[in-house]
């Protein structure tokens, strides 16, 4: 009998050079704080410093809002064709690095290189793609000559989908005809970075795209800066809040992507097989840092035990390692602070009565690490029923009429995305009907592509990413 | 010593082909004669042949890598920018208007190539029936349309006489009379494209000489004329036409959404929602 | 499974039909699990284990009208010695042949480890009353055949008469007793999941130790998502009854790389106790070739060209 062993195949993180220390890029150049401080940025995977990159104070903010704003006059006066010209050779600058890209993603910011090179790379090319095509043909979008940028755009991601979310943000932004000031998380700069000499390479002219890094501290003086048009925040619920009230009184535009706590709906009638992969997608991809993740999983009574069983037995051929190694499915945790959180989530989860599974593998010695984990025999008031974890926990309710299984799915602050696993179709529909949330996954989930508008109902946020309907997002209604 | 001319042959099903009749005729332009091939009545039932397939392949791909590949066409075509405008100025043509011409071409195809990925998202559409049904109306390609070129020799005329079928995934045989040799020229843009084989062929000829089969031809779904054509003809084209109930669109060369309304099959969908 | 009561059988098919009629399977999700499986890649030291265990895992096969006693020696002196210059190659599992050639087979297998399977029921279409689908089995078995594998009645199957396609099985199964059985679900006919679930299902309460993906005899053989229906389908059956089957993949196989996604998508949803010849085989012609080719090329580290190998 042979004994299997996965080799480690390591992706080589010799395509990628990475500076000791970083500049921001604001208009144009690659330029030194004036706070002279600097903040580290290391690998979850190894705890290993990686490099610095600025901690930007109010005079770095100052000056890339000056830049956006004179790039603001010059994307202005071009043609809707050249913008997109700029645009697809962003595009394509990017689908020729993609290999550099994703090696320097999962070293930063811990996800399998699996994801980066397979999900997160072609999706970010795709989105820059797909955006040049709106920069000359915005008329027909929404068929009226009455919505116009903004103008100044801040944007602040998440260090989940780092350079994905840059994409997200940047792409529509100037195919619309607005300039930008970008702050990437603070435990993920480095391709935002890399992104810069990309705008470099594409000859963009100068001040069209900032980006400056740093921490909250840092965001704070973007979202509060006077010559900033719109602000668009992409993380937690708590943050976004805060956001809003701090725009509470000001002409600024807002959009808002938040937090979720997904129902991933399965009736009895469903195909359980792919049911059970749809799943375990949907809560183990990305180690559990999605906002649209299924994290509660509501079980029709019926199919309980049966369901379960298979999950586990799937669970247990998850791998979770180093993020270079291309068998790996699930990587490191993102931080400490991450980690902390969900170990205590957890923890409350068990005291609270719930039954814990949590999958036999080993873990590395060093750097930031969670088992797949399962909770069953939960009650909807227990806070692992309600919080979001934004980690590799999935926590399993049930239901008995379709009626009930949609109460439960809305019973929820949030509302980003919902999965619904059955083989009816009317079913699909009504079903899809009744759900406050903004992506519905019918027999699928986390699913993604530029033309696909995303965003939530709720306290999940405002505004959409993708799509047609993205556009709007960077659009404003003017006489 | 005498230039060797090169030889301009049909573009069909990926290949450089002459006419099967073996004729040619003869395009003369400032110092220079080209022969050009007469496509014949068999030229035209294999180039349909290939075109069906064409249209399997081509439709068969998604939005996106239609997009990529028509992105790819502008960049082949931007970086053989000198010679097409050589080739205009040998029709005729002022060097500014070349050059013109040219620019607005390349910005067509960039538009259009950016449209494959949308179009979809501006021309179907959820239906607001009154009862408990999901109805939806989106849009399908026609299949194999025959297109015949302006008069005028413009790369922007002739792009446009092809883009928009194109581009919402139709296989299209395009016909050129008087700019045929550009049309063969631009051919080996084509080629060197990554589109399937057969999803765009490139033909010459006299048209009266096909006049008949392209018409009667049942599986060219959609015959669209870019260039004016005398009455007779024409309504002999609509005769022929009506017998398998073919459509017939007299078009002039433009852009925007409305350019590719008439290549469109709407397919309405019911669906009931409930437990 | 073996000398089963009747009243054990139709209770059985009770249980069984209801997961028949219980099958319901996405194909758009199937397909991205069983290409996600494709992503995984093994290490070097376990790849040549893993191509070893290859071989010991063929049933090395010719299915033609042109057969003869002497091209079936050839064939058979390769099963045992598939490569003569290395004594590390292992034999192969079985030879498979028409049930005229498993005599001559059964007398050059001798001293050897390698059996003796035959096809039968009129494979590969089956498209003859069940009196010739028995004959031709009991000549097989009477011939020395160690191993029968048989074909469905896909008539029977597509005409939604699931019954008639058990009883045949259970009929056939009744002849071979206790030579080993392989139910041929040919899914280039059944072409949807669904079917090929069905099939799985009806053929393995039916008494099947192994269902098979294909005669080889269709232009559509095996794919990794037939056999990642029927491991299901295997795996649902065992947790009914407690009783292990194997599958065996047949038809396109072409070359080691392929093989090896097969073995890992086994041993990631199955486990590594499935990967043994007793519960997985692969139907081989050209498939073994390419094996030894590359068992050479991780000894040696050179690729290697077809004439180094002896003709089979």
């Amino acid at each position: 009998m042979v004994d299997w062993q996965y080799s480690e195949s390591i992706e080589s993180s010799n395509i990628v050079s990475i500076k000791k220390k970083y500049s921001n890029y604001i208009g144009g150049k690659f330029v030194e704080p004036k706070s002279k401080k600097y903040i580290n940025t290391i690998s979850p995977s190894t705890e290993e410093l990686l490099s610095k990159v600025p901690l930007s104070n109010e005079q770095d903010i100052n000056s890339a809002v000056k830049s956006a704003k004179e790039g603001l006059e010059v994307w202005t006066k071009l043609t809707p064709n050249q913008r997109s010209r700029y645009l697809f050779k962003i595009a394509r600058l990017i689908q020729e690095r993609s290999r550099e890209f994703a090696v320097l993603e999962s070293l930063d910011g811990g996800k399998p290189i699996k994801e980066s090179r397979d999900f997160d790379l072609p999706q970010v090319a795709a989105n820059f793609f797909y955006f040049a095509g709106w920069a000359d043909k915005l008329d027909l979008s929404w068929a009226t000559k009455s919505l116009k940028p903004y103008g100044v755009v801040g944007q602040i991601i998440p260090w989940n989908f780092p350079l994905l979310m840059l994409a997200w943000k940047i792409a529509p932004a100037l195919a619309t005809g607005n300039t930008v000031v970008l702050k990437p998380a603070e435990t993920t700069p480095l391709t935002a970075l890399l992104f810069a000499e990309i705008c470099e390479q594409a000859g963009l002219p100068s001040g069209v795209v900032n980006i400056v890094t740093g921490d909250g501290s840092t965001g704070s003086l973007i979202v509060n800066h006077k010559d900033i048009n719109k602000i668009a925040f992409t993380g937690s619920t708590q943050v976004g809040k805060l956001i809003q009230k701090s725009l509470a009184g000001r002409d600024v535009g807002l959009t808002l992507e938040l937090g979720g706590k997904a129902a991933n709906i399965v009736y009895e009638d469903a195909a359980i097989d792919q049911a059970v992969e749809g799943v375990v997608n949907g809560i183990f991809f990305n180690q559990g840092h999605v906002c649209c993740a299924g994290s509660r999983l509501l079980l029709q009574e019926s199919i309980h035990d049966q369901f379960v069983k298979k999950l586990e037995k799937r669970m247990q051929s998850l791998r979770v390692g180093n993020p270079l190694d291309k068998n790996t499915d699930i990587g490191a945790i993102n931080s400490k602070e991450q980690l902390d959180k969900i170990t205590s989530l957890v923890n409350e989860g068990v005291d609270d009565g719930g039954e814990l599974f949590q999958t036999e593998c080993e873990l590395p010695g060093n750097g930031f690490w969670f088992r797949p984990t399962l909770f069953t025999n939960v009650q909807p008031s227990y806070s692992i029923a309600r919080e979001e974890i934004f980690g590799p926990v999935l926590t399993t309710l049930t239901f008995r009429t379709p009626e009930e299984a949609v109460e439960i799915a809305n019973n929820t602050e949030y509302g980003l995305s919902a999965g619904v696993w059955t083989e009816k179709g009317s079913k699909i529909l009504w079903t899809a009907d009744r759900l406050d949330a903004g992506v519905v996954w019918a027999n699928t989930f986390n699913k993604f592509d530029p033309s696909s508008p995303f965003g939530g109902y709720k306290e999940s946020g405002f505004g959409r990413e993708g799509g047609r309907h993205g556009l709007l997002s960077y659009l404003k209604a003017s006489s | 010593m005498i230039d060797i001319k090169k030889t301009y042959k049909n573009y069909v099903d990926g290949k450089y082909v002459r006419s099967e009749s073996g004729k040619t005729y003869t395009k003369e332009l400032k110092n220079e004669f080209y022969e050009l091939p007469l496509t014949s009545r068999k030229d035209i039932r294999d180039t349909v042949t290939s075109s069906k397939s064409g249209f399997i392949k081509w439709n068969g791909l998604t939005p996106y890598t239609r997009m990529q590949i028509l992105y790819r066409l502008s960049e082949m075509i931007e970086g053989n920018k000198e010679s097409y405008i050589e080739l205009l100025v040998s029709h005729g043509t002022s060097k500014q208007k070349a050059n013109k011409d040219i620019v607005l071409a390349i910005e067509n195809i960039i538009w259009f190539a950016g449209l494959a990925d949308k179009w979809e998202q501006l021309a179907g559409n959820l239906n607001p029936v009154s009862e408990e049904y999901f109805n939806i109306s989106h849009q399908n390609p026609i299949g194999v349309v025959f297109s015949l070129s302006n008069s005028t020799v413009s790369l922007n005329n002739l792009l446009l006489s092809l883009l928009p079928p194109l581009t919402i995934g139709c296989s299209v045989i395009s016909y050129s009379e008087e700019s045929s040799v550009l049309a063969l020229k631009f051919a080996e843009d084509i080629n060197n494209s990554d589109f399937p084989s057969g999803s765009l062929n490139i033909l010459t000829g006299k048209f009266e000489n096909i006049l008949d089969d392209v018409s009667k031809h049942v599986e060219i779904n959609l015959v669209s004329l870019h260039k004016e054509i005398e009455n007779e003809g024409l309504k002999r084209i609509q005769e022929n036409a009506s017998s398998s109930v073919k459509r017939v669109v007299s078009l002039p060369s433009i852009s925007g959404l409305s350019s590719i309304l008439p290549y469109l099959e709407t397919k309405t969908v019911w669906h009931p929602k409930g437990t | 499974m073996k000398n089963m009561k009747t009243s054990d059988v139709s209770l059985q098919w009770s249980n069984v039909l209801e997961m028949v009629y219980e099958s319901r399977i996405d194909s758009v999700g199937l397909n991205e699990r069983v290409n996600s499986l494709a992503t995984r890649s093994i290490k070097k030291d376990s790849k040549l284990e893993a191509l070893k265990m290859i071989v010991t895992m063929c049933d090395l096969t010719t299915l033609e009208g042109e057969d003869t006693e002497g091209k079936i020696s050839q064939m058979v002196a390769k099963a045992i010695k598939p490569n003569p210059l290395d004594t590390s190659v292992p034999s192969v599992a079985a030879v498979c042949v028409y049930p005229s050639l498993v005599s001559i087979a059964k007398e050059k297998v001798q001293n050897s480890n390698v059996k003796v399977a035959a096809v039968s029921s009129y494979f590969p279409s089956g498209q003859v009353p069940m009196e010739s689908k028995l004959l031709d089995t009991k000549y097989a078995i009477e011939s020395g055949a160690d191993e029968i594998d048989i074909v469905i009645n896909r008539k029977a199957f597509l005409e939604g008469d699931y019954r008639k396609v058990y009883d045949e099985i259970v009929a056939l199964k009744e002849v071979c007793q206790d030579v080993h059985l392989k139910t041929i679900l040919e899914v280039g006919d059944l072409k949807t999941y669904e079917n090929i679930r069905k099939a799985s299902l009806i053929s393995l309460a039916a008494g099947s130790d192994f269902i098979k993906t294909s005669t080889g005899k269709l232009s559509i053989g095996s794919s990794r998502q037939a056999c990642y229906v029927m491991l299901k389908s295997v795996l649902d059956f065992e947790s009914m009854t407690g009783v292990k089957a194997g599958i065996k993949v047949a038809g396109g196989i072409r070359d080691a790389k392929d093989a090896i996604r097969y073995l890992v998508m086994i041993n990631e949803e199955m486990g590594p106790d499935w990967l043994n010849p007793e519960l997985f085989r692969f139907g081989a012609s050209s498939l073994l070739d390419d094996v030894l080719k590359q068992i050479k090329k991780l000894q040696t580290g050179a690729y290697q060209a077809g004439y180094y190998f002896p003709r089979g």
